[in-house]
């Protein structure tokens, strides 16, 4: 049996969780989906409308606000009561804070952040990149089960979940917290512009390059941007030229990102730039050479003036922009 | 407070490295190293803390021979002392070789605080530091923006996704996994350089290493796989054509 | 005794002074060696072909020591090339002749003899520049170095660490080839009064893997012809080390006529002929860099000593042009500027009256008997290839005579002419050549950049120093068409649309790709442009080169 261990907080499920639900779908052995927190028999209804044996809740008092003492100790009790094969999390940062405990508890680590699951003469080998998404590894964990993997967030989609008519059934489990083992004591969560822009959590991100030709184009982008609700980011030339902050600067003296979406615009492809965005899921590139390297990287292309392409874009997408 | 800092040796960011023959592995005997990027940041806390409290910071590292490299580049930058835990083996070794190897041989030292940065930019699985305080028997935090030290508790500010944060207080003995890009890295100078000549620098070597609980059976470069799909026609009807299959085959919105 | 610059002529200066004090010296002396890269080597390219007659010298049990001299060679080949032909010079010239000497990747000797100074005790500093030479009056006194932690602004940073200054009884420079401190005493003291102006070449080097078995390790091949005119100066090379790893690069003299020349093409073209793209069929492509050579011989050798000062290596144009080695005789000039210190120190004279005894080491040690005889080689061939061979021919003999000695011969980058002057009598107008790249076995400069590990701290200020930029659009356009653009290996220079909407043009420099070879500070036709240290720890890493 292989577990999903669902996030929620505040009673309000993270819609990842529908992402590993799908991996789980897609492996051997019947799956099982647990939510632990408190107050969260609305989270259980939800999950329960997977395609799956049953959804386990563990609620308890001790469990709000989310502590990794806490969560570690009330899962690994879990753990040793349901016996899985396969532990499954989303790569979230909560379960970057107690997953690893949590396995380690067992004796085992944790495979993190898993782009691809199969099964193969009865074990599960995952896939995860390695050296910043440069290659990619197919690993197994060793030793008996449990074992204990978590899933890049967007590689897996929530929409291709086996779903059921009826709901599953809910169970709670009952467990025993101890709570003077809880060390840590979390004040509420604040929110806080950040003081630089992190294109590492950008889902769709709209890069130019050099074929934006001015600083004065910039704005093109930006509205393309806009339309797609992704975030801007910059080949090096561009930031060199200061048209944008250095921290939109994606390449080998930048940020290397894997978003969902990378559209990139004018953008030649010179290797600096392409080890920072290989690894993105879905490539788009627009240039006016059809024998640019990006499009030996790129998922989809179109070889013309992005002036003329990119205004017709917004204007698809719902937005009207003036043409040059 | 004694402050203990783990630090990884990794090959350099965007260094062109490729797979060993037994595909397992990348061949990194030319390949140039250098301080895993994240653990700086870690060190660079470190030393900040340093600065403002009674310390010591010792910079640990496990690895083969060449991570005394980065254990001295620590001194140099402001470290009191260093450790080597050393062993060949530790090259590959996963997060559960290396927490163990680490974890004995610092055990005894009873630190008041680990810190280690949030992941490797080789192997990336970003729990060395969990693992080693589950090892250790510590209480945790990760992801972390700012440490405030008082009395036998740390204040930290944890980083949580979209903006939001939140602080959280936890007992001493405590690990933190720190958050890259949260300070700016100091030079080591030449004054560091010569003072570290002096710094005591312990080297235990490891003869048995923990079990390991990850095999790699391969390792590849990632084929794109898909073909480039040129979207043709006019530009009018070519960005229909493209919204259409990001809307529907890739569904990236 | 404070060295700048940790390639063969420092280290070796370093380590003889180490052991000296170490077998006869009295009280402790203190040495260090500056090194503007991060690591032993870091910056260290070099084909490389090396005599081991100074290493003998200065370290005897090289051997069990482990010194990276994998390779003796084995054979050794010259060839002239045609576009689509070679042709074997009947007998290897003379000068050619490596037997007993080794193939070595100097990276891999500098990082090893970088290890045998620091067991001696010497502080290494590496990350460290000298930026500025300190005096008094006009005496060396010793070293600043750079500043670290200033942005791209100008302005301090918070991690803004000063330039410490170094005292040093005796400043050996050792930094290399164009050395920017060198430079600066040169001038300050007038050392080239009477010398020939000092002449350069490019080298541009590949470190490629072939499959096992196509080259025998110890393989020396050199050759001369295409796709050079035959009024230009150079040549390929192609060295074979152990385990298929093969050293290919081309030579091309910093003097050429055609404002149009792009040594880097030049490059691609000679890995397009036949007989080395067989060589190279199959094999990936793992290092790259470049590095100028100091070329003009004996006669643009400067006075290597002033008052606390001494200059070793590359950076004094030791050189042999015509052997194609220079690295024995750095270190032999590092033994030698190491000795007169350590006697300096000892009588507490650091003036010219003791340090002049350097001069007369060089005179009577070895390197002059070495390179006069060879001292208008490349002056020879500024006058054409076949001048070029007849005279060295002749050189042989004779001795290095000849009816006008010293051969007369101007710097480098007064010998490029105008397009207008070098395209008049030519069919076709100006264009920069170009050859089609396939990323296989030719390269564009910015994936072959990405190839020698170059990396530099973002945010600092541009360490290319060009005067007067006003030029670049207006009188270098018209007159050299910008050749910058194209004698730069790094891709470091770039003509683009003026971005104040004037229509016009613009010099964009990426001074981040810098690989540190100096070819613009010496090429660029107006000497405009002066290379200045980086932050230290930037630049390239030639691991294995």
């Amino acid at each position: 049996m292989n577990l999903v261990l669902a996030e929620q907080h505040d009673g309000i499920l993270n819609r990842v969780s529908w992402e590993v639900i799908s991996v789980a779908q897609q492996i051997d052995g019947p799956v099982k989906v647990l939510v632990a927190g408190q107050d969260v028999g609305s989270v259980a209804e939800e999950l329960a409308q997977a395609d799956v044996d049953e959804v386990i809740i563990i609620d308890d008092a001790d469990l709000e606000p989310y502590t990794s003492d806490g969560h570690v100790q009330a899962l690994a009790q879990a753990i040793t009561s349901e016996k899985p094969e396969v532990v499954l999390f989303s790569h979230t940062y909560q379960a970057r804070d107690f997953a690893p405990k949590l396995a380690a508890r067992f004796d085992r680590a944790l495979i993190a952040d898993c782009i691809g699951a199969k099964s193969s003469n009865g074990t599960t080998v995952f896939v995860r990149p390695m050296f910043q998404g440069k290659f990619v590894a197919d690993v197994v964990s060793e030793g008996s089960s449990p074992h204990f993997a978590s899933f890049q967030i967007g590689v897996y989609r929530a929409d291709e979940v086996k779903r059921v008519t009826t709901n599953v059934p809910i169970r709670t489990l009952n467990i025993k917290i101890d709570s003077t083992v809880i060390r840590q004591r979390p004040e509420p969560p604040f929110k806080e512009a950040k003081q630089a822009v992190d294109l590492t959590q950008a889902e769709r991100i709209i890069a130019v390059g050099r074929g934006i030709k001015g600083e004065e184009h910039l704005a093109l982008a930006q509205k393309l941007a806009k339309a797609f609700n992704a975030e801007l980011a910059a080949s090096r030339p561009i930031c060199d030229a200061g048209w944008l902050p250095m921290d939109r600067q994606v390449g080998s003296s930048g940020q290397t990102v894997a978003p969902k979406l990378y559209l990139a615009l004018g953008i030649s492809g010179a290797i600096q730039h392409l080890i920072g965005m290989k690894g993105s899921h879905t490539i788009v590139a627009i240039n006016k050479d059809a024998d640019a390297p990006i499009f030996e990287v790129a998922d989809y292309g179109i070889v013309g003036d992005l002036f003329e392409v990119v205004p017709e874009l917004i204007s698809a997408l719902g937005n009207k922009v003036e043409t040059r | 407070m004694k402050i203990a800092v783990c630090v990884k040796q990794v090959a350099t960011r965007d260094w062109p490295l490729r797979v060993d023959d037994q595909e397992k592995w990348v061949r990194d005997s030319d390949a140039s190293f250098e301080m895993n990027e994240p653990d700086a940041y870690a060190l660079e806390e470190a030393l900040r803390l340093k600065e403002k409290h009674d310390c010591e910071v010792v910079v640990c590292s496990a690895g083969p021979t060449r991570v005394s490299q980065v254990i001295r580049e620590g001194l140099a930058r402001g470290a009191d002392r260093g450790i080597h835990v050393e062993s060949d083996d530790l090259k590959t070794a996963d997060t559960f070789v290396v927490a163990n190897a680490l974890a004995d041989s610092i055990r005894t030292e009873r630190f008041d605080l680990v810190l280690t940065g949030l992941q490797s930019e080789d192997q990336g699985f970003g729990q060395t530091g969990v693992v080693l305080a589950e090892l250790l028997g510590m209480t945790h935090a990760t992801i972390i923006m700012e440490v405030q030290v008082s009395g036998g508790q740390v204040r930290v500010k944890r980083e949580l996704e979209n903006g939001w944060f939140q602080w959280v207080s936890l007992p001493t003995p405590a690990l933190l996994t720190i958050q890259s890009g949260i300070n700016q890295l100091r030079y080591a100078t030449l004054k560091g350089i010569m003072a570290s000549k002096k710094k005591e620098l312990r080297k235990i070597s490891m003869t048995t290493l923990a079990q390991s609980r990850h095999r790699i059976l391969n390792l590849y470069v990632p084929e794109k796989g898909k073909k480039l799909k040129l979207v043709k026609g006019t530009p009018p009807e070519a960005a229909k054509e493209l919204i259409r299959v990001l809307r529907e085959e890739a569904r990236v919105f | 005794m404070l060295v700048v610059g940790g390639g063969p002529a420092g280290l070796s200066a370093a380590l003889r002074l180490a052991l000296r004090q170490k077998l006869e010296g009295e009280e402790q002396l203190s040495i260090a060696v500056l090194e503007k890269s991060r690591e032993h080597g870091a910056h260290m390219l070099s084909g490389a072909v090396l005599d081991p007659s100074s290493l003998n010298e200065l370290i005897p049990d090289w051997k069990q020591r482990g010194a990276p001299l994998e390779t003796e060679v084995l054979s050794d080949h010259v060839y002239f090339l045609t576009k689509n032909r070679k042709f074997p010079f009947p007998i290897t010239p003379p000068p050619l002749k490596n037997h007993g000497n080794y193939v070595i990747s100097l990276n891999r000797f500098v990082k090893w003899l970088g290890e045998q100074v620091e067991l001696e005790g010497v502080d290494v500093f590496n990350g460290f520049a000298g930026s500025e030479l300190l005096f008094e009056d006009d005496r060396v006194v010793g070293v600043r170095t750079g500043d670290k932690g200033i942005g791209r602004d100008g302005q301090q940073k918070k991690t803004f660490e000063p330039g410490v200054d170094i005292y040093a009884k005796v400043t050996i420079l050792a930094d290399g080839v164009r050395g920017n401190l060198t430079k600066t005493l040169i001038r300050r003291c007038s050392l080239d009064e009477g010398c020939l102006p000092q002449v350069y070449a490019i080298g541009i080097k590949e470190l490629w893997e072939v499959p096992q078995g196509r080259l025998a390790p110890g393989s020396v091949i050199h050759t001369m012809g295409y796709p050079l005119k035959f009024e230009e100066f150079g040549g390929g090379f192609i060295y074979a080390l152990p385990e298929g790893r093969v050293a290919v690069g081309f030579v091309a003299g910093l003097e050429y006529r055609d404002p149009m020349f792009d040594p880097h093409i030049a490059f691609q073209k000679f890995k397009q002929h036949s007989f080395v793209s067989k060589l190279l069929a199959d094999g990936q492509m793992i290092r790259y860099g470049a590095k100028a050579l100091p070329e003009g011989g004996w006669h643009a050798v400067p006075r290597c000593y002033a008052d606390g000062a001494l200059i070793v290596g590359d950076a004094a144009g030791l050189l042999n042009s015509l052997r194609l080695k220079g690295i024995h005789l750095a270190m032999r000039s590092g033994l030698h500027a190491a000795d007169v210190a350590f006697e300096a120190i000892r009588s507490g004279d650091f003036s010219v009256n003791q340090l002049h005894r350097y001069a007369s080491l060089i005179m009577s040690g070895g390197i002059r008997k070495e390179l006069y005889p060879v001292r208008n080689v490349h002056q020879s061939f500024a006058r054409g290839l076949v001048a070029g061979l007849l005279y060295s021919g002749l050189a042989l003999i004779t001795r290095g005579w000849w009816i006008r000695d010293p051969m007369p011969t101007h710097a480098g980058h007064e010998r490029v002419e105008s397009v207008k002057k070098y395209y008049k009598r030519r069919e076709s107008g100006p264009v920069a050549e170009e050859v089609k790249i396939d990323r296989a076995l030719t390269f564009d400069k910015i994936t072959n950049v990405h190839y020698s590990g170059t990396r530099h701290s973002e945010d600092q200020p541009s360490h290319l120093l060009v005067h007067d930029l006003d030029i670049c659009r207006t009188r270098c356009l018209e007159e050299y068409q910008n050749p910058c653009i194209r004698f730069c290996p790094a891709n470091v220079y770039e003509i683009i649309d003026a971005t104040d909407g004037s229509g016009g043009k613009q010099l964009q420099v990426n001074s981040s790709n810098c690989v540190h070879c100096k070819t613009c500070d010496i090429m660029d036709p107006y000497q405009i442009i002066d290379w200045v240290p980086p932050e230290g720890g930037g630049g390239p890493h030639y691991e294995g080169m």
